[in-house]
């Protein structure tokens, strides 16, 4: 057997963002794998520093495109702590509502282009079809297709009129419909369960071990579920499940999210059902003297940690965990013993969004270390090719 | 330069996302590009056409000159997306230096973030218009 390096990437038909995993072979087994990150990397964290609370709020939405929301979510929750405001029920529920619809459009997304790793193209395309009627509710509601600016300091920006409602029940209605259908086909196929089941398996122990987080670590059977054990926005007054597996390999992972999107229309029509009758406050500046909290919040890929310090009105440091960053980790294991085929399904399993997960940790022992720019630039930034 | 049926490549840059899966449904029944002639395909190599999202940073700007030089030589380079053009909030970040057109030469804008897909596919049909009607002048 002949000995092969293989890179895929930074540019990769399988993925759509750019990022390298350096494959070692032994002839169509893999040996090991490396992830070559910081394609994606665009300092994030160093932005926002020195911003005002409505400029940050604006970057803070652009550092993912599919969850977009929930990132703005996070950033305001931490910053209504910091004044300890509680926000109107209706807010709050206009928050829950988007929040659920990206679950659903990300999952859809997500799960259309599983297929497309297999070659199941009618099914990919059948998802991305009716991903549109998604991303119609969101231009009724939000006004944007993808960076919905909806979320404002102590309120939203838009209010749901009645004809919306009745719009939004009906979209859900036809993709429950749908929905039932994609679970049948699931089911019974069997090109899916060839490729799925038992590949890229997370035992339980393993999963903790990584601190896995999201759909990803409910396949495997723990449920860290922030709506559940954290309750934010609407979520106290509402009644869900926590959707949780046992197995914990690929199959099971499209399962979850499957059920995962049936719940969330589960809980959209029980929103619908009880949006209080309120009029939401009027948008305005915020000024904050000095002040530190942290937040979670559900993103559809697991849980989202903002931690912010405000000075003098400004963002002093704003430190985020994405779920991805967590996830991914685990990807150089999983790849261990498996045919090169394998990659692309197993890699689009744990749902990577490298735009989010790009963050650079520096860990210093004892001995601070000063980084200027240039220096920082050649050590972490720079191509070594 | 294919006038007729170009195929299209997608190149993300460091972007956040949002313009690549604004991107992705011109493949899909709603948009569906292939009206046109315009197929989506994985391989800068096969492209006629990439559409190059996100802002560069120091490390994509060489693989997109690189991927530049593999693709077909007669080719067009449609950035798409506010940060593709000028980096949008990413502006000032250390490690988002250059636009698209500083690293590779780009022959349409299509502004918006994210654009929508209509713009995209309308900004796609009339590079090839163009193709056209400059073919016919020619002739």
């Amino acid at each position: 057997m002949h000995d092969f390096s293989l890179p895929i990437g930074p540019v990769n038909p399988s993925i759509k963002e750019p990022a390298c995993i350096q494959l070692n072979l032994d002839g169509n087994m893999i040996k090991n794998a490396k992830l070559n990150l910081g394609y994606a990397h665009k300092g994030v964290e160093h932005l926002l520093e020195g911003k005002k609370i409505e400029q940050a709020l604006y970057i803070a939405q652009r550092i993912c495109g599919i969850c977009s929301f929930c990132h703005s979510n996070g950033f305001n929750q931490s910053i209504e702590k910091i004044l300890d405001y509680d926000a109107p029920k209706r807010v709050k529920y206009i928050r829950t509502l988007v929040t659920e619809l990206e679950r659903i459009q990300s999952h859809m997304l997500w799960m259309g282009f599983m297929f497309h790793e297999f070659g199941f193209e009618t099914m990919f395309q059948y998802l991305l079809r009716d991903r549109e009627h998604v991303l119609q509710l969101f231009e009724r509601v939000t006004g944007g297709r993808v960076h919905h600016a909806i979320n404002k300091p102590k309120t939203v920006r838009y209010d749901l009129k009645k004809q919306d409602i009745t719009f939004i029940l009906e979209k859900m209605d036809l993709l429950e419909k749908q929905f039932k259908k994609y679970f049948g086909i699931i089911k019974k196929d069997g090109v899916t369960k060839e490729r799925l089941v038992d590949v890229g398996l997370i035992s339980k122990k393993r999963a903790k071990r990584f601190c896995l987080v999201g759909p990803t670590a409910r396949a495997s059977g723990i449920n860290n579920d922030i709506r559940d054990k954290h309750p934010y926005d609407a979520y106290p007054y509402l009644d869900f499940e926590v959707i949780m597996r046992k197995k914990g390999d690929a199959y099971t992972r499209l399962i979850v999210r499957l059920l995962e999107v049936l719940e969330s229309i589960k809980i959209i029509r029980q929103l619908m059902k009880g949006l209080p009758e309120q009029k939401i406050p009027e948008a305005k500046l915020i000024f904050i003297e000095k002040g530190m909290s942290t937040s979670q919040v559900e993103a559809p890929r697991g849980e989202n940690f903002y931690f912010t310090t405000i000075k003098n009105n400004k963002v002093d440091r704003a430190k985020i965990r994405t779920p991805t960053f967590a996830v991914i980790n685990i990807l150089p294991t999983l790849l261990e013993n498996r045919p090169v085929g394998d990659v692309p399904v197993i890699l689009h399993s744990l749902d990577p969004c490298f735009s989010c997960m790009e963050r650079v940790i520096i860990v210093k022992d004892k001995k601070r270390e000063v980084i200027d720019e240039h220096t920082f630039l050649h050590k972490y930034c720079d191509h070594h090719h | 330069m294919i006038k007729k049926s170009p195929w299209v490549s997608l190149v993300n840059c460091s972007g956040c996302n949002g313009c690549a899966i604004s991107c992705l449904p011109l493949i899909t029944p709603k948009y569906d590009a292939e009206r046109f002639g315009i197929k989506l395909k994985p391989s800068a190599r096969h492209a006629d056409i990439l559409l190059v999202t996100g802002p560069t940073n120091e490390k994509t700007k060489h693989a997109l000159k690189r991927i530049y030089d593999q693709t077909p030589k007669e080719k067009k380079v449609v950035a798409v997306g506010n940060c593709a053009i000028s980096r949008c909030v990413f502006k000032n970040g250390y490690n988002t230096k250059q636009n698209v057109d500083e690293v590779v030469p780009v022959d349409m804008y299509i502004p918006g973030c994210p654009p929508i897909t209509e713009a995209i596919l309308h900004g796609i049909v009339k590079l090839i218009g163009d193709l056209d009607k400059g073919k016919k002048s020619k002739a």
